[in-house]
C-alpha cells in the first residue's frame, strides 16, 4: 500500500502529539502523587499550622437554625449496610426488625453491665428535643431536630469505673436484615472518649421531628455528637462498651490517613482530598462557611486543650 | 436485528436521541430525589466521565474489531455529548452548588487539587468541543486540528483523576476507569502517527 506524502505526519507534529499523551499519563498519576505528598508532609503540617485564637471565631450559637425538611433528612443518608448511594438506604425494603431491640451495655469499665430493652430505656429517661447542626465529612450539612436521651444517662446505669476511658459502639450487622451488610467496613464500630460520651450535648437519638427513627436514619437508636463529623454517629446500636484502650473505629481502619478517631469539625483542617472550609446545605442552594466544632466551640472546646494538635481534628 | 441494518446516520440520530433522553431522565430523577443539587451534579459528572472515556476507546478498539471501526463516525457524537454533560456539571457547580459566590469558588479551587483538575479539564475540553465541526477541520487544516485534538489525552486523564479524587473512599469504579485509561494512553503513545 502506498502512502501519500500528505498522510505522513511531520516528525515535529508526531513528537508534540507523543508529548501530550505522555503529559496525560502524568495528569492521571496526580492523585497518587498527591497522596504520596500529603503522606510525607503530614508530620510537618501538624506542627507548622498556625491558628487564629478561638475568640476570633464567629459566635455561631446566636445564628438562627432552619431545620432541614423531614423528607430530606429521611431521604438522603449514608448507611452503607443498606447500599452505597445516598438514596439507597431510604429506598431499601424495611427489613430491619427494630422492635423488640436489646441494647447491651458492658465492657471492663462497667461495674453493672446489663442488657436492656429499648422500650425500657426510653421509658426511664427524659426524652429531650435538640435542634442540632449536622456536618458530614463529605462537606454537606443539615439541621436536624433530634429526640433522644442523654448518652450519659445510659452510661451512668452501668456504673463506670476507673477503667472506663473510652466508649465503644457497635452497630447491628445482619445479612438477613441488611442487603449490603457484608461491605468492607462492617460491623460498624465507633467510639468516643468517656468525657465526650458524658457531655450533655451527646445523645442517643430515638426520633427525628417527634417521629420514631426510620431505618435509614439508624432506627431504633443511634448516636448523635453534634460537634463531630457525621460518620461518628453510629446507627442502630446493639452494644455499648466502656473500655480502657482506644478502640479501632470503622473509618479509621478503612482509611487511617483520611479518617481519624476524633473527627471534630474544623474548617481549617482540610480532608486530604477536599476542603472542609465550607459546606453544602442539603435541600438548599449555595454553600456556607463551616464552623469550628460545628458551632459548638463554647460547649466543647475545653475537652481539647491543644487546638494546634491535628490529632483532634481528624 | 433491525437495528444492525440501519444506516450509520440513523444510528447516530438514535444515539443523540438516547443521550438527550438520558439527560432528561437524569433531571427528572434529581427532581424526585431529596437533594436536587448533588443529584444533578453527580449524574452529569459521572456520565460525562463515562462518555469521554468511551470516546477514547474507539481508536484502539477499531484496530482490532471491524464492528467498532464501522462506528468510528460516532466517536465525535460521544465526545461532544461527554462535553455537554461536563459543561452542565460545571454550570451546576457554579449556579446551584456555589450560587455564584465567586470568592468561595476561588478558595475552593485553590485549596483542592481535585477541583483544580476538574476546572483544568473543562478548559481543555472547551476548545475541542468548539472545533468539533467539519468546518473547523477545514479552517484549521487537518494537521493542526489533529494536534489540537490530541489535547483529549490530557483533558480526559484530568477528568478521571478528578472523578477518582471526588470519592469518599477508594471504590472500584474510578480505579477501573483509571486502569482502562492508562492502557489507552500507553497504546496511544506507542501508536502515535
Amino acid at each position: 500500500m502506498s502512502v501519500k506524502s500528505s498522510e505522513i505526519t511531520p516528525e515535529k507534529v508526531y513528537k508534540r502529539r507523543r508529548t501530550l499523551v505522555a503529559a496525560g499519563v502524568g495528569v492521571l498519576a496526580l492523585p497518587l502523587l498527591d497522596s504520596a505528598y500529603s503522606l510525607l508532609t503530614q508530620e510537618q503540617e501538624s506542627t507548622n499550622q498556625m491558628f487564629e485564637p478561638l475568640a476570633a471565631l464567629p459566635d455561631s450559637q446566636d445564628l438562627p437554625l432552619t431545620p432541614t425538611a423531614y423528607d430530606t433528612v429521611t431521604g438522603y443518608n449514608n448507611y452503607y449496610e443498606f447500599g452505597f448511594g445516598k438514596e439507597d438506604p431510604a429506598q431499601a425494603e424495611k427489613t430491619l426488625i427494630t422492635s423488640p431491640w436489646s441494647l447491651e451495655v458492658g465492657g471492663e469499665g462497667a461495674d453493672k453491665p446489663g442488657v436492656y430493652d429499648i422500650a425500657d430505656i426510653k421509658g426511664e429517661h427524659a426524652i429531650e428535643n435538640h435542634l442540632y447542626r449536622f456536618r458530614c465529612v463529605e462537606a454537606w450539612s443539615m439541621v436536624i431536630p433530634w429526640n433522644g436521651i442523654k448518652l450519659a444517662d445510659v452510661i451512668k446505669r452501668a456504673a463506670p469505673n476507673s477503667k472506663a476511658k473510652f466508649v465503644r459502639f457497635t452497630t447491628i450487622n445482619d445479612a438477613q436484615q441488611m442487603p449490603n451488610a457484608d461491605w468492607a467496613g462492617g460491623p460498624y464500630v465507633e467510639s468516643l472518649t468517656i468525657n465526650e460520651a458524658m457531655h450533655p450535648l451527646t445523645l442517643l437519638a430515638t426520633g427525628i421531628y417527634d417521629q420514631p427513627l426510620e431505618q435509614q436514619n439508624g432506627a431504633p437508636i443511634r448516636l448523635v455528637v453534634p460537634w463531630k463529623y457525621g460518620f461518628k454517629y453510629a446507627k442502630s446500636i446493639i452494644k455499648i462498651e466502656l473500655v480502657e484502650t482506644m478502640p479501632k473505629t470503622t473509618w479509621w481502619l478503612q482509611n487511617p490517613r483520611e479518617y481519624g478517631f476524633y473527627a471534630n469539625v474544623n474548617p481549617r483542617f482540610d480532608h486530604p482530598r477536599w476542603s472542609q472550609a465550607t459546606e453544602r446545605v442539603i435541600g438548599g442552594l449555595g454553600r456556607k462557611p463551616t464552623l469550628l466544632y460545628n458551632g459548638y466551640a463554647k460547649q466543647v472546646a475545653h475537652l481539647y486543650p491543644d487546638l494546634d494538635n491535628r490529632l483532634y481534628f481528624y | 436485528m433491525a437495528l444492525f441494518n440501519l444506516p450509520i446516520a440513523t444510528r447516530k440520530h438514535l444515539l443523540n436521541l438516547g443521550l438527550c433522553l438520558a439527560l432528561i431522565w437524569g433531571v427528572y430523577d434529581a427532581l424526585m430525589g431529596p437533594d436536587l443539587v448533588s443529584d444533578l451534579r453527580d449524574f452529569t459528572g459521572r456520565y460525562g466521565a463515562y462518555l469521554l472515556l468511551i470516546s477514547l476507546l474507539f481508536t484502539p478498539l477499531s484496530q482490532r474489531w471491524k464492528w467498532v471501526k464501522r462506528h468510528l463516525a460516532m466517536r465525535r457524537n460521544i465526545g461532544v455529548w461527554g462535553f455537554i454533560y461536563a459543561a452542565l456539571h460545571v454550570l451546576i457547580w457554579i449556579m446551584l452548588e456555589f450560587y455564584y459566590d465567586w470568592s468561595l469558588m476561588l478558595d475552593e479551587i485553590a485549596g483542592n487539587l481535585f477541583i483544580l483538575l476538574g476546572i483544568l479539564a473543562f478548559f481543555l475540553l472547551l476548545p475541542l468541543a468548539l472545533t468539533s465541526t467539519h468546518k473547523a477541520i477545514k479552517y484549521l487544516g487537518y494537521r493542526k486540528w489533529q494536534l489540537v485534538h490530541t489535547l483529549t489525552y490530557v483533558a480526559i486523564p484530568a477528568v478521571i483523576a478528578h472523578h477518582f479524587m471526588a470519592q469518599k473512599t477508594a471504590t472500584l469504579e474510578p480505579l477501573l476507569m483509571g486502569l482502562v485509561l492508562f492502557l489507552v494512553l500507553v497504546w496511544r503513545y506507542r501508536h502515535v502517527r
